[in-house]
Parts: C-alpha cells; structure tokens; sequence
C-alpha cells in the first residue's frame, strides 16, 4: 500500500537517510523501531512531504507521493500523530478535532466521524469544551491520535505515541491502536517501546543510523538476539 | 433576545450607538481628532491581530503599509482625481499584494529572524517614502482633500467619526467571520505547532499569506483614512515608533480577540493625551513612549492574555483560590482522606 524504494534524504549536509526501502501492506500494523537519531522521524517527514527524498520513490497505492505538498499528502489519506503529540493548546478538545477534519469535503460524515473518536476514548467526550493544553499527556497523546483519525486515514502513522507516558497508559493506548486496525485503518508505527510494539504489530523494521538493518515478521524480530539485547533489555 | 446574544448583532449595536455620540454631544473639534485616530488606529491593531495575534507571525514593519496606504490615497484622489472610496478600497489593495511578497519571507523565516527581516522592510519603505519625490513630495510630504462621498464632503469631524465608525464595523465583522470559520482555525493551529497543522493538511504557505495579506489591507485602508483626517503627511511618521506602538496595542489590549485591539488602540491613543494634561509629566521628553514601554511590561507580568480578558483572569484567579481552599479544608478535617 505504502512503499519507500531506495530513499536517500538529507539534512542540510547530514546525511539522515541512506537508503530505505520498507513496505506498509494494507490493514497491516507495521513498525519501525530504531535509537534516538536513526531517522526515524525523518522516514515519517519524506512520507508525510515535509522533507523532500533527493532520490528513490514513495509510492502510495501504485502512484508516486515524492513530489507531493504535505497537505496534498494528506488528502492521499496519510496522516500524523506527531512526535510529542502536538496538540494545539490553546483550542479545545472539539476544535482540535475540527482541525483535523480539515481536509474533509464531505462534511455530512464528519458528525459520525467525532462519534467514532468518542467510542476510542470516551474521556475526550467529557472534555469536550476543556482547552486541550489542560489535558493531561495520556489525554493529550488520545487527543492526537483522535485528531489525526478525523481525517479519515487510510493510513494512520504514529510517531512515537508511547513517548513520557505511564506504563498503564501506554498499554491502554495500543489496545486502542489495535482496535483501530482491526476497523480497517493500516497503521505504521515509530517507535522506542519495543516491546508493547512488536506485540501488536505484524511486521517490523530496524532502523540504524539511517540503514535498515533487521526486518522481519513482528513475532520473529521479537526473539532476534540482536534486537532483543538493543531494544529489549536483553532478557 | 437570541439576536442579542449573536456577536456581530452586538458589534452593530454599539458601532451604531458610538457614532452617534459625538452628534449629541458638545465635543471639541480636537478632541475628536483623537477619537477618530482611536478608530484608525482600532484598524490596524485588528490587522495587526491576525497576524501576530491569531496566525502567531510577528512584523516589526507594519507602519510601511499604513504609510502606503496614506501615500496611495493621497496621490489616487489628488493627483488621478479618482473618488474617494474608490481610492480608499485602493489603498487597502495595494499594500496588501505587497503583503503578500512578507509572507513568502515568512515562509523562510521565523521568530527572531521574521522580526528582523521585517524591520529590515519597514526601514527600507520608509527610505523609500524619503527619496521617491514624485510619489511622496519627499519630505515637503503631501496634502489631500476632505473626503467626499456622492456629491458630500465630509468636513465635521463628527460625520468623519460616523464614516470611519462604518468602516470599522465592516472591517470588525470581516475579521469576525474570518476567524469563527475554518480560516480562524487553520491560522490558530498554524500558530499552535506548525508542525502539528501540517499533519493535519493545513497548508503552512497558503495560510502565512492570508495573514500578512489581511494585515497588511487593514493596515493599508487605516493609512488611507489617516490621510483624509489629517490631509498631510510626511515620511517620519511611518518609522519603527509606529510599527512598536502597533505591537504595545495588542499585546496591551489582548492578543487574538477583536475588542483587545480596539481597547489597545485607545490606550495608546489617549493616555500620551492625559499626560500631556499633567504639566510635570508633560516637561520629560518623550515620557508618552516611555510610559508605553513601562505599560507593556506590566501587561505581559500582569495581564498576559491584555487587558480585555482582565475579567476573565479574576474570575478563574477568583475560582481557583477557592477551590484550593476547600481542597485545604478537606485535608484539614480529622480522619481525611487526601482524594488523588
């Protein structure tokens, strides 16, 4: 559904990316684990058109998205939750998910699209009016994750939704994640939480220094030596 | 009584009331001057608004466009004889498609480097407003005529209050709308985490655009009005003194509302007036800029969020003070239990 072939990207002269190729297969959950500074943030910047790849494709259901304006991108039906959430403050909870049906044309489905948010999280219902910069971080993580699911993704990236949040919380929002497949949505997951990714995802990747190093199936790369002593703890 | 409670309904209202007062009331005509100016200064502060205020993009230049604004009207109705709306309307375009060339500098830029890229522009305008002669007189500066509107001068300064007091309204209510529809959203996100809105489709260069190219039409239609009210003006009234005292506006009447910019215009306004009245203060040179400066740093200590939400600010101080009380109370009570 989503391919990255050969992806070279740069930093002004860093160079961030060398050489990506990776594939999102429709209504699967893939992920992408890799160490601060491997890139991974950069792969989720090519693919959402916010940095432009110098060479190599990205293709979305066979057509080619390099080229594409970050918005044009989302029209595509590819949209972020962004890394540290980013939620916008000082709007409320409705607002933010208003915004994030932005690019919707079909306005009639939008009431039905706040209903399908409320039924993942329901605390959102009740904080409807709240200005979102009160939230608290698991509120504000679901809040992002809400907003980007207004857009009605066909495939919902997520940037490290793990990030400063509480165990029990952590856990909560993969249920969700899960969920959110299982209805249909593909999701393609960065991430630093190893262990709660790969387990409820199909397949993964290992980023490294801008190299892809280890893929694989999900449940294999769970049991990979090299992973398990770089992203697991060793045990 | 639905009606009452819709904002714009209540914006009609009062602009209606406002205009009218000078017409019962025995005012003098100078201190009519001052209102008028409280209104084109109401202008640009609402422009000046969208931009820093809702969109979150800084100018320390915005005084160019009012000047241009006041050269191009002055030189449309004098030199060309076009009509005085027409020309106004006129002086609102113009500055705005040079708006709009800020805005592609905006979309390189940001924070402290926008700031100074801007005054950068607004110096090079006003050397502009300087040397091109043909446009501006120079520094002899230009003359324009009362406005006249189908076949009526408008010479009293009560009837130009009324003239300004409808556009105003027009300019008020064009913002309104503007910010309550998707526009407003899209620019509050921009604001928020650019970032984040580009996630969500929010097109970063369309969006920077329409702020400076908003801001700069109200800024450019304030000039156009300065310079039937005034009917001179000259190229050191359009330097950074003018481009600071838009930012003390809003930042002292409220970022991002409407009312703030109005309040914030006729802070900066009348209070130099007041204290022109007290002889003592009147003897220190410049102390109405000084006084500016002092007001802005205890707004932003103070009153972060301006002046038009004061109420607002003591109302959840006021909330949360007794809220902690009773969370006090409850901690304080034999046997209780502290609630997580």
């Amino acid at each position: 559904m989503l391919n990255l072939e050969g992806v070279h990207a740069y930093y002004g002269y860093i160079h961030a990316l060398k050489g990506v190729s990776l594939k999102v297969e429709e209504g699967s959950i893939v992920t992408l684990l890799g160490a601060n500074g491997a890139g991974k943030t950069t792969i989720l910047k090519v693919i959402s058109g916010v940095l432009k790849a110098s060479s190599g494709s990205v293709t979305f259901l066979d057509h080619d998205i390099s080229k594409l304006a970050p918005e044009k991108v989302v029209s595509e039906g590819i949209v972020q939750a962004p890394e540290g959430r980013q939620i916008f403050p000082e709007l409320t909870v409705i607002e933010n998910l208003q915004v994030g049906a932005y690019t919707r044309r079909d306005k009639k489905n939008i009431k039905s699209s706040y209903q399908i948010v409320f039924d993942y999280f329901p605390i959102l219902k009740e904080r409807q009016d709240q200005l979102a910069g009160t939230l608290s971080g698991g509120e504000q993580q679901m809040l992002a994750i809400g907003r980007a699911l207004m857009a009605k993704p066909k495939v919902l990236l997520l940037d490290e939704p793990s990030l400063g949040l509480a165990p029990l919380i952590v856990k909560d929002i993969f249920k969700i994640i899960q969920e959110i497949n299982a209805q249909g949505t593909t999701v393609f997951l960065v991430e630093q939480n190893a262990n709660q990714a790969l387990a409820i995802s199909d397949y993964a990747y290992v980023l490294e220094t801008g190299k892809i190093t280890v893929e694989g199936k999900a449940s294999e790369i769970k049991e990979d030596p090299k992973v398990l002593q770089a992203y697991l703890g060793g045990h | 009584m639905n009606l009452l409670k819709n904002k714009a309904v209540q914006y009609t209202i009062l602009a209606f009331v406002v205009a009218l007062i000078p017409l019962l009331l025995d005012i003098n005509r100078s201190t009519l001057t001052l209102w008028n100016m409280v209104i084109i200064y109401a202008i640009i502060a609402i422009g000046f608004n969208i931009l820093l205020g809702y969109a979150g993009q800084i100018s320390l230049g915005h005084a160019a466009f009012m000047g241009l604004g006041a050269y191009i009207a002055a030189n449309l109705t004098g030199n060309l004889e076009l009509p005085f709306l027409l020309s106004l309307v006129l002086s609102g375009l113009i500055p705005m498609v040079i708006g709009l060339i800020l805005g592609l500098v905006a979309l390189r830029l940001e924070g402290h480097y926008l700031a100074i890229a801007t005054l950068g522009f607004g110096v090079a305008i006003q050397q502009v407003f300087k040397e091109w002669t043909a446009f501006t007189n120079g520094f002899s500066g230009v003359r324009a005529d009362n406005p006249v509107i189908f076949g009526l001068e408008i010479s009293e300064r009560e009837h130009y209050f009324i003239l300004g007091m409808i556009i105003l309204l027009l300019l008020v209510l064009f913002a309104h709308y503007l910010l309550k529809s998707k526009t407003g959203r899209a620019l509050l996100a921009m604001r928020d985490s650019e970032h984040a809105a580009q996630a969500m489709g929010v097109s970063l260069f369309k969006y920077k655009l329409i702020a400076f190219a908003a801001s700069a039409f109200y800024a450019g239609i304030a000039g156009g009005l300065f310079m039937h009210l005034i009917r001179f003006t000259e190229p050191n009234a359009w330097g950074i003194t003018l481009s600071l005292n838009l930012l003390a506006m809003v930042v002292i009447g409220g970022l991002a509302t409407i009312g703030g910019s109005i309040i914030g215009a006729g802070f900066i306004v009348m209070v130099p007036e007041f204290i022109k009245d007290i002889e003592f203060l009147a003897s220190i040179k410049s102390f109405a800029t000084i006084f500016t400066g002092f007001a802005m740093i205890f707004v932003i200590m103070f009153f972060p969020h301006g002046i038009a939400r004061i109420g607002t600010q003591i109302k959840i101080a006021l909330l949360n003070r007794r809220n902690s009380r009773v969370d006090k109370g409850k901690g304080g009570a034999p046997n209780g239990r502290s609630k997580g």
